[in-house]
């Protein structure tokens, strides 16, 4: 960093990189916090992620509006997937989350190569419609969860489906919904990866961001603001990573070089570890998380 | 936790979601216009090795009178073998893990551990010139130090969890992340290959005394001595789960905590040694890799072992026996969805598909009980909703 307007300039770069690293992980952590509020382990954000890169992509041929009217259809099915495999079926969720996971990544790979052999540029949508969307979504959802009649709902079902049960609410329906929304969130995430980032979809370009964006839940403590803030503490660890590979300055201290890509990609895992263990505490879960039935 | 994640043990289930994979996967292809029998056809030769026409190599083994009935080759299958390896060792890891009712999504980081800890015991006798340490002594000592890191990698979210109640889940997918970088970092800086013709971010080759043999089945395959620690391994797990006191500790743990605890077993300690024993095969896995097959910790060595692991020990009914045939058909599916794309075009990715099918049928726990709708179940409360209650 040179100059002082050369550090600045820099600064600056480095914030919108953060915000725009932080939205899909924002709009899949917003996935998250909805099934996980509702008492569903969604493990499945990632492969949600995966499907709506690949279908907005897909469908988005011509018609930007059309790719990503399909991106959301194909998440909340997939959320229907993951409802119908947890409540009906009974599955566990993380198995049912781990095989649609692959079953998103086999499928898209497969139809990705198949469909378009020597690949497929969309014209996609402007970020700036995503960081929107991320900007507002945590306020949409935390009014959802504390405002709404199906809020309240939602979270008493994901903290005692019993009582839920005796107070006239069936869980299996709000569960139902809770995913499907999920799903929806993730694949906008999805979305902007592929139509507003790459214009393209490539193999496995959710790259993990789902798993990211559901330790960013619990790290918010599965509180929509909490979680949102939780991304961007991600989104900024990314975000230096790219630019300090731009600025290529490498300072050394202790023997490491804490400007290596690797190091600033296992730093934000590294302290949310930490928190978890010690500040955090106990980090406390909706009641009912993860139950089989209800 | 098998009971609570599986249905009655038997070969009909899983057997049933093979082949309804296999279906799937072959309706996918006819409608993006391939011939499912043709790639069928090539994924079996790829996959076992039986091949028309006459032998041609060495390698190859005619079958009938003069190759009537084609011949087998034996590097296709030996191939096949040496994928099902790491795959048998993942699988026995997350078996374990789910017996003690653990969810160790980790095997990936373990692997990794191990990987790297191994190779670098690997490359101790080099430095002093020649070939290294003697190798009844150098390889029992390369391949404790992958069980060491992997053990280790293993029993930290293990104590996370008996400690502060963090979810297995969680803390696994972020060592994960931790143990890829951490390995990134140190071989493109303080363990990267001094060699330097090598730019690779790769570590030292190891000393040949460290090296696992090759099985002399099919020359120039990576099918190594290996293969027998997994099987080792494998009727390791099956004794240790049946018929030790530590195994019944874990299945108690695993079929309900609470419910041990009041019997006086000592859950913590038998989470964290779960999740050790768990880490510890994982990181034999990586281990058995980089002294079989890359002679150095490379860049990728853990694949995606750690999440096809959940798939061979699912398919597998969390048994040691199962494990091993699953391992074996998944690495053949994988080997041979290889020689497939090879031959038909048709992505090699069709293999994940009919892994995710698999895991999706066989978790499903429908029989028996068809779900009441909530209110009648709430007003006769004749449903058995609270058996799964202490699933986390």
């Amino acid at each position: 960093m040179p100059s002082n307007t050369g550090q600045s300039a820099w600064l600056v770069a480095l914030c919108w990189a953060s915000l725009y690293s932080a939205t899909p992980l924002v709009l899949a952590a917003m996935g998250g916090v909805l099934s996980e509020r509702a008492g569903v382990v969604n493990i499945a954000l990632e492969g949600l992620i995966l499907a709506g890169a690949f279908v907005g992509v897909w469908a988005g041929g011509t018609s930007a509006l059309t790719g990503l009217l399909a991106a959301l259809a194909i998440g909340a099915l997939l959320g229907l997937l993951h409802a119908f495999l947890t409540q009906q079926a009974r599955m566990n969720h993380i198995i049912s989350g781990l095989g649609i996971n692959l079953l998103a990544a086999g499928g898209t790979r497969y139809l990705n190569l198949s469909l378009f052999p020597e690949g497929h540029q969309v014209p996609g949508l402007d970020g700036k419609f995503f960081l929107w969307i991320a900007v507002l979504l945590p306020f949409a959802v935390l009014l959802l969860l504390t405002r709404t009649r199906f809020g309240l709902r939602l979270r008493a079902v994901g903290e005692n489906p019993e009582s839920a049960r005796m107070a006239g609410i069936a869980p299996a329906p709000v569960r139902y919904v809770a995913v499907m929304l999920s799903g929806v969130c993730a694949a906008l995430a999805g979305a902007y990866l592929s139509m507003a980032e790459a214009h393209t979809f490539t193999s496995n370009m959710s790259a993990g961001k789902g798993y990211v964006a559901l330790t960013a839940v619990i790290f918010g403590k599965w509180n929509p603001l909490g979680a949102a803030g939780g991304a961007l503490f991600f989104g900024f660890f990314f975000a230096l990573q790219t630019q300090f590979q731009i600025s290529g300055t490498h300072p050394v201290w202790l023997g490491v070089d804490w400007t290596s890509p690797f190091i600033l990609d296992m730093l934000p895992y590294l302290m949310t570890l930490a928190a978890l263990v010690t500040v955090i505490g106990r980090a406390t879960p909706p009641a009912a998380l993860g139950q089989e039935e209800v | 936790m098998r009971e609570r994640i599986l249905e009655k043990e038997g070969l009909f289930r899983p057997l049933l979601s093979v082949l309804v994979g296999l279906f799937l996967a072959a309706l996918v292809m006819r409608a993006s216009g391939y011939d499912p029998r043709a790639a069928y056809s090539a994924l079996w030769s790829g996959a076992t090795g039986l091949q028309s026409g006459p032998a041609r190599s060495p390698n190859d083994i005619p079958i009938g009178l003069g190759s009537r009935l084609g011949h087998l080759d034996r590097f296709v299958l030996a191939q096949s073998l040496a994928k099902a390896t790491p795959l048998l060792f993942a699988g026995l890891s997350v078996a374990i893990g789910l017996r003690a009712g653990l969810f160790n999504i980790g095997a990936q980081g373990q692997l990794t551990a191990g990987a790297l800890a191994a190779a670098l015991v690997g490359t101790l006798g080099r430095s002093g010139g020649g070939g290294g340490w003697p190798p009844w002594l150098h390889i029992p000592l390369t391949l404790l130090a992958g069980v060491a890191a992997g053990a280790a990698w293993g029993a930290l979210p293990g104590l996370l969890k008996a400690r502060r109640g963090v979810h297995e889940v969680i803390s696994t997918i972020m060592l994960n992340y931790i143990a890829a970088n951490l390995a990134s970092y140190l071989v493109t800086h303080g363990l990267k290959d001094p060699n330097p013709k090598n730019m690779a971010p790769q570590t030292a080759l190891m000393a040949s005394s460290s090296w696992l043999a090759p099985l002399p089945f099919a020359p120039g395959s990576n099918l190594t001595v290996g293969l027998l620690l997994a099987l080792a391994a494998a009727a390791g797990v099956a004794f240790l789960i049946h018929r030790t006191a530590l195994g019944f500790e874990i299945r108690a743990v695993g079929v309900g905590m609470e419910a041990a605890r009041a019997t006086g077993v000592p859950v913590a300690r038998v989470m964290v040694i779960a999740m050790a024993l768990s880490g510890a095969l994982a990181g034999v896995a990586g281990a058995v890799e980089v002294m079989g097959v890359h002679h150095r910790y490379v860049q990728g060595v853990a694949g995606n072992y750690g999440f096809d692991g959940i798939a061979v020990a699912l398919l597998g009914g969390l048994n040691g026996g199962g494990a091993v045939l699953s391992a074996l058909f998944f690495g053949a599916l994988s080997n041979g969805a290889t020689g497939m794309q090879a031959q038909t075009d048709v992505p090699d990715s069709i293999s994940v598909i009919v892994q995710a099918v698999v895991i999706l049928l066989i978790g499903v726990r429908y029989s028996r009980k068809k779900a009441a709708p909530a209110l009648v179940a709430a007003v006769l409360d004749t449903d058995e909703r609270r058996e799964d209650e202490d699933a986390f």
